[in-house]
């Protein structure tokens, strides 16, 4: 059964008299378990698919089945509840309330879901100890690193356990070095079971997914699989 | 999300912007702070000026007869007596005459107030404390006998008597400008002097002295006729008919209805010019203050615009994590009531401190009522949801990419 289910999805933006068609027909599965990377030119229409995944978008056209949910005709409510349950984001700007600890960023998404406060502090813990932050729980964001602030946004994109991550160029703002140590949080991520959705342009990021998705002119161009793709976190990737 | 959780994260975007934050609330903080200060000042004035009133006498009509009246318009004991044998509502009358004179006993002679009334005058003077210390005061049938008594304030009585304090029974002479007469002390009041606390210094004060007024025809060629003379009213509603009445039969019994000759006088048109004008005060100190609050409130919505549109990428972030529309909306119209609110505590507070300073100036006691403090309190709070709404909403419908977009 697949997770993530997009038939025949339509965009358009309209500006002025002219019709921009930005997704024409897509048709994307994604299953549970998978690490799939979105690849494609700017403007291809890469982040217009992401935040129609996401639920933070409307298309025109097709249907959208999330976790055996059609939500293809959710109101704003009801995507609200589903993106805090569902949907992990990962944001290429990282988006931490910059005058919230790391711990009370990481817990956020739990205040909307009416999770207790205890229950909010020791899970926002652990997150943040499964990306290696463990010990910065009361640091505020301008106190850390461009690369340990996405790692603080990954683990606020896990915290409450959602059925999918997805990512819209997480390495975008970050050195090459840095990019290797988030693509390896996703994969351990993916290896204990998390389902993750990554937008990306660089080659060099995507390769480390199982399967590659490359957007043209708002059409799925190309979908295959990586032949073994190479897998970061058994080696040592220092920080 | 809990109201606590929004309360945690108004409270946290205030002090991230404590200066902005501060400005905000000033509007608020001046027109509280200047709205418990007036009511509580204005409130103690009126205290004091009804308690002065209440002192003259509110229940007092002050009756006089024209310098044209005739040697037979003159009010007599008798019309005084009929006056109170005919009227119920009249609880005490006496004549009111009052001598600028001396008083002596063994040593030097002082400086006195002597007043010449009937009996009634322990009640109707306004001036002497009613309350004796010891002996009695004067009775009908002194003042019948024009008997040579006097009834003397106990400050007086030390001043007189090198301390002494048992002195009734003495002697003392009372002297105008033309004559003197000798009177023996039958009774001791309370001491005058403490009424007037702190306006006059005590060694200069006059000794009080009351006497039957057809004692002071002895003492003063100016007493004849009466003249003026003190009624009081069993309470402040019954004057004006207390007034009409004692004109009236006047005026039938001197056979001269419609002259004009007798004039009654209360304090009454007075107090309800003072209640007039207190209230004219509080409703143009409420005019102030809505304005006041108004402006403040237009500075809480100015500065929630601000915000909204500063913190938008916030909002786009909180919404993709999950928050609902409800959600943003009520964090930020928590905002704006709690930055409301903390500027009417901190004018509340400013308000107290500048009702006492300047009470304690003008020496009188500022009343700050919790109906005030409520009301106060109150109104801040709804002036924040009522000006916060707008940027609330603004907030709550932003588009989540657009917001998530925005730089
Ligand atoms: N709100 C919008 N209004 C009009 N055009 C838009 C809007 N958002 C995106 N587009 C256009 O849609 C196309 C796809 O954009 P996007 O999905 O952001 O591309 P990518 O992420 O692949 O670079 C671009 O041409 C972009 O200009
Ligand atoms: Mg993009």
């Amino acid at each position: 059964m697949s997770l993530i289910s997009l038939t025949h999805i339509v965009k358009t933006y309209r500006t002025g008299d002219e019709t921009l068609h930005v997704l024409k027909d897509v048709n994307l599965t994604v299953n549970t378990g998978e690490f799939l990377a979105i690849m494609g030119p700017s403007g291809s229409g890469k982040s217009t698919m992401m935040n129609i995944m996401g639920l933070l978008d409307n298309f025109d056209a097709g249907v959208y089945t999330l976790n055996n949910q059609d939500v293809t005709h959710l109101n704003e409510n009801q995507r609200a509840h589903v993106r805090n349950k569902e949907i992990g984001f990962v944001f290429q700007s990282f988006n931490l309330m910059p005058r919230m600890t790391l711990l009370e960023n990481v817990a956020l998404p739990m205040v909307y879901a009416g999770i207790g406060r205890g229950e909010r502090k020791d899970r926002a813990a652990d997150a943040l100890t499964q990306v290696g932050l463990g010990d910065r729980v009361d640091h505020q964001p301008n106190e850390i690193s461009g690369g340990q602030m996405q790692r603080v946004a990954i683990a606020r994109a896990i915290v409450n356990r959602p059925a999918v991550i997805m990512a819209d160029e997480p390495t975008g703002n970050l050195d090459s070095h840095t990019s290797l140590e988030i693509v390896r949080i996703f994969q351990e991520l993916n290896a204990a079971g998390t389902t993750i959705v990554m937008v990306t342009h660089e080659p060099d990021i995507a390769q480390y997914a199982k399967r590659i998705v490359s957007f043209r002119d708002g059409i799925v161009q190309k979908d295959e699989p990586v032949a073994n793709p190479p897998q970061l976190f058994s080696q040592e990737v220092s920080s | 999300m809990t109201l606590l959780e929004s309360f945690k994260m108004a409270l946290d975007a205030i002090r991230a912007n404590k200066m902005r934050s501060f400005l905000t609330m000033l509007g608020n903080i001046i027109g509280i702070a200047a709205v418990i200060a007036i009511l509580a000042i204005g409130n103690g004035a009126t205290t004091r000026i009804t308690g002065t009133f209440n002192d003259l006498g509110a229940t007092t009509v002050s009756l006089s007869v024209s310098n044209n009246a005739s040697n037979d318009e003159q009010i007599t004991d008798q019309d005084l007596q009929a006056i109170k044998n005919t009227d119920d509502r009249v609880t005490a009358i006496s004549p009111n005459y009052t001598l600028s004179g001396f008083a002596a006993a063994s040593g030097d002679e002082k400086t006195a107030l002597i007043f010449g009334g009937s009996p009634d005058l322990q009640r109707t003077s306004n001036v002497m404390d009613p309350s004796l210390v010891s002996g009695r005061y004067f009775t009908q049938a002194d003042y019948d006998e024009s008997a040579p008594v006097a009834v003397i304030s106990a400050d007086g009585a030390k001043s007189l008597f090198n301390n002494q304090t048992n002195i009734v029974g003495k002697m003392m002479t009372l002297r105008s400008r033309t004559t003197s007469i000798s009177v023996r002390i039958i009774g001791v009041t309370k001491s005058t002097a403490d009424k007037f606390q702190g306006a006059v210094r005590r060694n200069s004060f006059p000794v009080y002295v009351a006497i039957p007024y057809s004692t002071m025809k002895l003492v003063s060629i100016n007493a004849g006729g009466i003249t003026d003379v003190t009624i009081k009213a069993r309470s402040r509603n019954d004057i004006t008919a207390v007034s009409q009445n004692t004109v009236r039969l006047l005026e039938t019994r001197h056979d001269v209805v419609g002259q004009q000759l007798y004039t009654a006088r209360n304090y009454l048109s007075a107090l309800d010019q003072v209640d007039n004008v207190l209230t004219l005060f509080v409703e143009f100190i409420a005019a102030v203050a809505a304005i006041a609050l108004v402006v403040g409130g237009i500075g809480v919505m100015n500065i929630m615009l601000v915000s909204v549109t500063e913190r938008t990428r916030e909002i786009g972030t909180r919404k993709a994590l999950g928050a609902t529309t409800r959600d943003i909306m009520i964090q930020f119209l928590t905002e704006a009531v709690i930055l409301s609110l903390i500027g009417g505590i901190i004018g509340l507070m400013l308000g107290i401190i500048v009702a006492e300073s300047v009470a304690a100036a003008l020496a009188i006691t500022a009343t700050i009522t919790w109906q005030a403090i409520v009301l106060v309190l109150v109104f801040a709070s709804a002036v924040g949801i009522f000006f916060g709404i707008y940027p609330a909403r603004k907030a709550a419908k932003l588009n989540p990419i657009e917001a998530l977009r925005y730089e």
